[in-house]
């Protein structure tokens, strides 16, 4: 080859120190934050002068941040089901139609994920305050339902992709009704799927902001919206000591997710 | 008259305005094996999606032991079906697929065990019930799904080209296991192919698909002997065609002038027309060649001999133009005098030969 990575001689420490850079400028803030969380400095000084377990202390003493933690978790929680399950059938549709218009309809579902979040948060807080429903957890789950989703029809509709849909027609000959081997054939061929499309969706809900700050009430608010709005009221140990928890948390979910990938291929 | 187990009648099938299938009719008895042969386009995969009833079909009925099929959806018709794709659940043991048709029909665990057991050791893959089929070859695959297809005693078992993603040698040996599984059973076989080797291997009978239509519908040996159209001729067997203008054509049997001047009588005549051009099936293993002038014969001129093994194949050209294939037993006396070049005659017995107008 070409490019072989083992021929390209100076170049190649070159490509190496630029990419423990670029992972150090990644991982940076990460750590940046978690060190914070544990420093005893009230004023977030760097290095920490000592280290303390305060802030955490402070953190689980408030119930109003464990409240805002259930409530992300709830939230999360119900838009993965539904973008999961809203999804599959999506993308079924997309996958196996016929129907005119398949294309524009596949390009429809997919806008959330270019249009600027913020344009689609005023314009659902306008239409969710004509139908009365603005600072309701339907309000909540709406809106992150419509950005989780095209993660789940992109997911999903990958996996059916690469499935045979002979083998669904198999199960159907072999007495299955047609969702029966939908759901006892195709689901299965196609977890890895509909596992990723879990994932993302609950990550998309889950540390979301710019729609939550819309949804959000004074007394309805996602871990996220209650970073955001404390750090607006003052300056505490406390917020990285909670983003800290929000790192680890999104953290364990995607090595569990790699895990259970790692398991299913052997 | 007792009632036909399967009888499949005037099945038509559009799509938008493409006619895929046209008018198929015919009546299968049961524990026959009947194959549908055809190239592809020819309809044959549509009739059999029509009986799986993925497809309804534009006009016509399906009976099976005098009972329309087509009111039940696919999945309560009890059929069973070889796919030309692989189809195992990719999540699930071999035994676990073979045992999913019985689990639909929540059968008892014991009686499933035992059934899927037989099944495997008929397909004789008995000890493969923990493999995935993943890490099965592609014939084992398809040996796992014909016993799934099998394990619940369909009365009919549907195969679309099962074996078309195989290599021939065990291509072969499967056509020997689909044989001796049909024996073994007795169940009906519907069997769809575009390989008239396989098909005459496999068949009790054979249905020629030609552009929607059924041509023939016969034994291989009734195929053969006995080609109701041209393109039955082409389709059965090696062939030759030699255009041929009709003389007199009455009672079947006609009287034919072959380029060069060659008269024939008595030529087995399939269409009705008394003059005008016909086409004449001779079949390279029954012509025969000589050195010396003879009556009703082709005269012609040696291009190759070709030696293949049990049987000599001589590429032969008349003086109008027309290339016939003369296929010779090893050890043919005349040949071993010829070579590239030489003049030789062709003659045949006027009336095992077919002509199509």
């Amino acid at each position: 080859m070409l490019l072989d990575f083992e021929k390209l001689g100076g170049l190649r420490t070159f490509l190496i120190g630029l990419t423990v850079l670029v992972c150090l400028f990644l991982v940076m803030p990460i750590v940046f934050i978690a060190a914070l969380s544990f420093g005893s400095s009230q004023w977030l000084i760097f290095p920490p002068p000592s280290w303390t377990f305060r802030w955490y202390h402070q953190l689980f003493a408030d119930p109003r941040w464990l409240y805002s933690a259930l409530t992300s978790l709830k939230i999360a929680a119900i838009v993965t089901v539904l973008s999961v399950a809203i999804g599959f059938l999506a993308a079924l549709g997309l996958n196996r139609g016929t129907f005119v218009g398949r294309e524009a309809l596949r390009a429809l579902f997919l806008t959330p994920m270019i249009l600027p979040v913020v344009v689609l948060a005023v314009a659902l807080y306008a239409l969710f305050l004509k139908l009365g429903l603005a600072g309701t957890t339907l309000a909540f789950i709406i809106a992150h339902l419509l950005i989780a989703l095209p993660f789940s029809i992109i997911s999903i509709g990958n996996a059916l992709e690469g499935f045979d849909k002979s083998i669904e027609d198999a199960a159907v000959l072999c007495g299955a009704s047609p969702w029966e081997a939908r759901l006892r054939v195709t689901v299965p061929a196609v977890s890895h799927g509909i596992f990723a499309a879990a994932v993302f969706s609950f990550l998309a809900s889950w540390d979301e902001v710019v729609l939550a700050i819309f949804m959000a009430s004074p007394t309805l608010q996602t871990l996220p919206v209650k970073i955001w709005a404390t750090l607006r009221q003052d300056l505490t140990p406390v917020i990285a000591a909670a983003s800290t928890l929000l790192i680890a948390f999104t953290i364990v979910l995607m090595v569990l997710a790699s895990l259970f990938r790692k398991g299913q291929k052997t | 008259m007792t009632e036909p187990f399967l009888s499949i009648r005037g099945i038509r099938k559009k799509f938008g305005s493409f006619t895929a299938v046209k008018d198929v009719t015919m009546n299968i008895a049961e524990g026959e094996f009947m194959t549908f042969l055809g190239p592809s386009g020819s309809g044959k995969s549509t009739t059999l999606y029509i009986l799986a009833g993925f497809q309804d079909p534009t006009d016509g009925d399906i009976l099976l032991n005098g009972k329309s099929l087509l009111s039940t959806p696919s999945h309560q018709r009890n059929i069973g079906m070889v796919f030309q794709r692989y189809t195992l659940f990719p999540h699930l043991s071999v035994g676990e697929n073979v045992a999913f048709p019985l689990r639909i029909r929540r059968r008892p665990q014991a009686e499933i065990a035992e059934r899927v057991k037989a099944a495997l050791k008929l397909v004789r893959l008995d000890g493969f019930e923990d493999r995935k089929p993943a890490l099965m070859s592609g014939g084992q695959q398809q040996r796992v799904a014909l016993a799934r297809a099998l394990v619940y005693n369909p009365p009919v078992l549907l195969m679309d080209e099962p074996l078309s993603a195989l290599d021939k040698k065990l291509r072969e040996e499967i056509q020997f296991e689909i044989r001796r599984i049909h024996q073994e059973t007795g169940v009906t076989i519907l069997y769809v192919t575009h390989d008239q080797e396989e098909a005459l291997r496999l068949s009790d009978r054979i249905a020629v698909f030609s552009q929607g239509e059924i041509d023939q519908i016969g034994t291989g040996q009734e195929l053969y002997a006995n080609p109701a159209t041209h393109f039955v001729a082409g389709f059965i067997g090696d062939s030759n065609f030699i255009e041929a203008a009709i003389l007199s054509n009455k009672d079947g049997k006609a009287r034919l002038a072959l380029p060069g001047g060659t008269v024939v009588d008595g030529v087995p005549m399939h269409g009705g027309k008394a003059a005008g051009k016909a086409s004449l099936l001779l079949r390279p293993e029954r012509l025969s060649l000589s050195q010396a002038p003879v009556d009703a014969g082709l005269s012609v001129t040696i291009d190759d001999i070709t030696f293949l093994g049990n049987n000599i194949e001589v590429a032969t050209q008349t003086s109008s133009g027309d290339t016939l294939s003369v296929r010779l037993p090893f050890g043919h006396r005349a040949i071993s005098q010829l070579t590239r070049g030489d003049q030789a005659w062709l003659s045949f017995d006027s009336g095992s030969t077919h002509a199509f107008a």
